[in-house]
């Protein structure tokens, strides 16, 4: 049924060019001999380039929110997982209910989350404000997200496969491993990957949760009060897209020559 | 590379549980790498708007201390306070004249002791006793930067009649209506007075009836008329230099930052008058350090050399006479400034209404963006 | 505002009540839901009581009044003979802001889902059926755009739409126009395209996941017996996928109606929403409990519709259908 070369095909091309036509722009203006991002473009220079390199505190604010990304993500995911298999698998009572109130901070401004979480740890927890403070709030904000997709990828799947396994002697444990988990993975990868940039471009809990240290989206609101710094950003962004298309071909080559000996270890 | 190789590893099923094992030991390394919790109190810790947690504008104490002081970067001023006022333990803030009043009001100022600062006695007497500076009669705040703000226009694409006699008008003007932007807050009320022959010093504290009035008329008219109301300079210097808008309120280091680009712009003298802001440091009592740090950084920012810096690398002023004086020249009148006390006297400095006030025409401004549509 | 709803009555019991395995079942289930739902209610709850008892008490100067009291919810829907007109309608209250502000957001909110939906079906239904090789590439792929940092990706628009921007100069280079547009910028339609773009790839991600759980072998025992594409897609894929669609409809529209970012940054004078009066509240007005009480109101208002849609929709019969 899927051969004709269709509008489908077409329309994922528009939509992929929908995405990236405005991000590619950044790369195209960080070149650009110029402090203004407006056409006609002024001439080559990699002067951008240079300012950004050597703006230390803006490289170690894309450190932290790279670090601070990645724990969140993993942690909500880990999280999200065996609670998202709870309110599929095991219809609990008052399964509703709860999944309303885990969805609550969709709907809480960030901004009263922000203030509020700030409150509840200085003056209740007293603790003290670092980045774990920020990836904190983060996981509260992705639970939802990384809940969603998990519970719609897990919702609807037979369950007398996983009885079957279970009437075959598989502990609950090889179970979960050998099936549910590989059935799930789709969604695990898009739980994981929301995370990601959630937290990667989250802004406002960040700010009123972070003590000394920024993350860039902190880091970046607070430049914009000095014009001549934007194209320095411009090529900060440009390079995370370039960096990350690179990775992305490059995971996808290593992985085509690591095919025959991974095959060994298959889940 | 290695997280993508992983998700996309899994995502083919091709992750031996040892790799994913591995991998997640190697994640564990990642969150190991996470700094610790902050350390303890000794360490000053500033509230700063970020781009001056630069070394440059402090010199002097990493030069005695050895190492810069913690910071903590904001991009508004209610933001910072916010944070204070929820427990944030921080020592020195950076507020502007018009702010620091809600830090003093909220009671986490604390006045400063200016015989504790070797640079207090260089700087702009007027800006010794400033509104702002001097709360009640308590220093609350060390002026250190100032600017001016007024209209910036491109000459090529204004009037004539608009150059020959510059005036707020033109924010309110229906010839220019898109083309001009103004910032977005309350002053736009003020200026319309303004425009319409008060004085400043009458209408900057405008509350109750008046203020609705004024609303009504001015701020409605100039929310009509501006292409987008500015809340970052980056926007508006993108909107200046792209023809989009025409003529703005702006900071003069845009002029500087424009020309230095090649785009033609100029700084009006309104006929109503222009302003002038300044910001300075501000000790608070809710940090933990030594106060002899606060009071070591505080100097350090009031030094000429720290002046001499800010005027030569971002086009504002600074509160120390010293620092004209060191400042390359050219700099100095690339600025629009000659005469750094002339300008100051001859230009309106901005004053803080009570809080109240404050926030009545907050939410007067407030309300009537609401009702844009 | 349920999400998902688990509907144990409608699923087949296949134990009876009583029954000891159930019991351990529903401990176990409760085991693997504790440590998110813990952590959820140990970092929800306190600030969620803090806001809702500060609704009930007053600002005065920089102090609190706590005194507990219904003024700020009194405040939102006090009458007002005056009516103030906004948009053709006539709101008669004494303080319309926040009602007109609610009224704005969600409409702004609803147009961005709506088209935010139209835009990730179709990509979701091609990574679903016809990417063979290489999903979790195509999904990375779709994300990538998104690590580059939301206000860059907003300024990015700036330049698309802009005066010199992408779009004019490319159409007065082509000789289209002689003078650059200036609707294109600082006005709603910016705002819901940037938040079209801004969230697309939320929406993709759940609509993809939904279809690719759907069984093939359906689709081609529909296309043996004589179903056309249509057909096949409206019987077969789209009931199936409308679980996952209506999630990823809600994860966008919830989020939006509170984000004050991106209208301010792209939509003019106008761009205020009702997150920016909660943020001024909260921030420049002094005036928290006001804005607790705004929240409260939004957070409730959102739930009541979203509880009204998924009623309409019959979205729990629909998930019983799946079962």
């Amino acid at each position: 049924m899927l051969r004709r070369p269709d509008l489908l095909t077409l329309y994922a091309i528009l939509f992929v060019l929908f995405l990236y036509g405005p991000v590619l722009l950044m790369p195209l203006f960080s070149l650009n001999d110029s402090t203004f991002a407006t056409f006609p473009l002024k001439g080559l220079t990699f002067r951008h380039y240079a300012d950004m390199a050597q703006n230390a505190p803006m490289m170690a604010a894309l450190r932290n929110s790279l670090v601070i990304a990645s724990v969140v993500t993993l942690a909500s995911t880990a999280l999200a997982i065996p609670a998202a298999l709870a309110l599929t698998r095991f219809r609990l009572p008052g399964a509703a209910p709860i999944v309303s109130f885990m969805m609550l901070p969709l709907v809480i401004p960030s901004i009263v989350i922000a203030v509020a979480l700030l409150v509840v740890i200085l003056k209740f927890l007293g603790l003290a404000l670092s980045l774990w403070t920020v990836a904190a709030g983060h996981v509260l904000i992705c639970l939802p997200f990384c809940l969603t997709v998990l519970m719609s990828r897990l919702e609807g799947f037979d369950p007398s496969l996983e009885e079957a396994s279970n009437d075959l002697g598989c502990t609950p444990w090889q179970t979960f491993r050998r099936l549910t988990l590989p059935l799930a993975m789709p969604g695990v990868i898009s739980s994981l990957l929301l995370g990601f940039i959630i937290s990667f471009d989250e802004f406002v809990i960040a700010f009123f949760l972070t003590g000394t240290e920024n993350t860039l989206p902190v880091y970046l609101f607070s430049q914009l009060r000095f014009p001549n710094k934007l194209p320095g950003t411009l090529a900060l962004g440009s390079l995370i897209l370039v960096g990350s298309a690179v990775l992305v071909i490059l995971a996808e080559v290593i992985r085509k020559r690591g095919v025959q000996s991974d095959n060994a270890g298959d889940i | 590379m290695q997280r993508i190789k992983f998700i996309d590893r899994m995502a083919q099923g091709k992750l031996s549980r040892r790799q994913m094992m591995q991998s997640a030991g190697a994640f564990g390394v990642g969150a190991l790498i996470l700094p610790p919790r902050a350390r303890a109190a000794e360490v000053l810790t500033c509230l700063e708007w970020g781009g001056y947690d630069d070394a440059t504008y402090f010199q002097a104490y990493v030069d005695k201390h050895g190492s810069a002081p913690n910071f903590s970067i904001f991009a508004g001023e209610e933001d910072a306070l916010a944070k204070v006022l929820a427990g944030f333990a921080a020592d020195v803030m950076h507020p502007c004249n018009y702010s620091v009043g809600r830090f003093v009001s909220a009671g986490v100022a604390e006045p400063l002791d200016t015989a504790r600062l070797s640079h207090w006695n260089d700087i702009f007497p007027a800006l010794q006793v400033a509104e702002g500076v001097l709360e009640n009669g308590d220093i609350v705040m060390a002026p250190a930067d100032w600017g001016n703000s007024s209209i910036a226009y491109r000459p090529d694409l204004v009037d004539e009649a608009f150059k020959a006699d510059p005036s707020w008008s033109i924010f309110f003007d229906e010839a220019y209506k898109g083309r001009v932007s103004m910032l977005d807050n309350e002053l736009v009320i003020i200026i319309g007075e303004m425009v319409a022959g008060k004085s400043y010093d009458d209408v900057y504290d405008m509350s109750g009836e008046a203020l609705a009035a004024a609303a009504k008329e001015w701020g409605t008219k100039g929310l009509d008329m501006s292409r987008f109301l500015w809340t970052d300079a980056s926007e508006l210097q993108q909107g200046l230099a792209s023809g989009e808008i025409v003529a703005a309120y702006a900071w003069n280091d845009l002029i500087k930052n424009l020309r230095a680009d090649g785009v033609a712009v100029e700084y009006a003298r309104p006929k109503e008058g222009f302003f002038t802001w300044f910001c300075g440091l501000t000790l608070l009592n809710t940090g933990k350090a030594d106060k002899a740090l606060a009071y070591d950084f505080i100097d350090a920012w009031l030094s000429p050399e720290t002046g001499k810096a800010l005027i030569e690398d971002s086009g504002y002023g600074h509160a120390n006479q010293k620092s004209f004086e060191i400042a390359d020249p050219a700099e100095v009148a690339a600025m629009g400034i000659t005469d750094p006390e002339a300008m100051m006297a001859s230009s309106i400095v901005f004053r803080n209404p009570t809080d109240a006030v404050q926030e009545e025409q907050n939410k007067v401004w407030g309300d009537l963006k609401a009702l844009k549509y | 505002m349920t999400i998902a709803v688990t509907d144990p009555a409608g699923a087949p019991r296949r134990v009876a009540r009583g029954d000891p395995s159930l019991r351990a079942r529903r401990i176990a289930g409760f085991g693997l839901l504790s440590p998110a739902l813990g952590l959820m209610v140990a970092m929800l709850a306190l600030p969620i009581g803090a806001l809702v008892l500060l609704s009930f008490w007053t600002q005065d100067g920089f102090a609190i009044d706590r005194t507990l009291t219904l003024a700020n919810y009194a405040r939102l829907v006090a009458w007002s003979d005056e009516a103030t007109v906004w948009f053709g309608i006539p709101f008669h209250l004494a303080y319309p802001v926040p009602a007109i502000l609610m009224i704005k957001s969600l409409v702004m909110s609803l147009v961005a889902t709506v088209a935010v939906i139209a835009l990730a079906f179709p990509m979701a239904c091609f990574m679903a059926f016809r990417v063979t090789r290489h999903k979790a590439l195509w999904i990375i792929v779709l994300t990538i755009p998104f690590w580059t940092s939301y206000l860059l990706r907003v300024f990015s628009w700036k330049i698309v739409l802009g005066f010199n921007g992408a779009i004019n100069s490319g159409l007065i280079a082509l000789g289209v126009i002689d003078k650059p547009l200036e609707f294109l910028l600082y006005n709603p339609s910016a705002v819901v395209l940037t938040l079209a773009h801004s969230w697309v790839a939320f929406a993709v991600l759940p609509i993809y996941v939904s279809l690719e759980k759907i069984d093939r072998s359906l689709l081609e025992a529909a296309a043996d017996l004589g179903d056309s594409r249509w057909q096949r897609f409206r019987r077969i894929i789209l009931p199936l996928a409308a679980p996952g669609t209506i999630a990823a409809a809600l994860l966008v529209f919830i989020p939006t109606v509170g984000d004050y970012v991106t209208p301010a940054l792209v939509g003019g004078p106008g761009g205020t929403m009702i997150g920016s009066l909660v943020q001024q509240l909260f921030l420049k007005q002094n005036d928290a409990p006001l804005g607790a009480a705004v929240s409260i109101a939004m957070m409730a208002i959102i739930a009541l519709l979203v509880v009204i849609f998924l009623w309409a929709i019959g979205y729990g019969r629909m998930r019983e259908r799946r079962r």
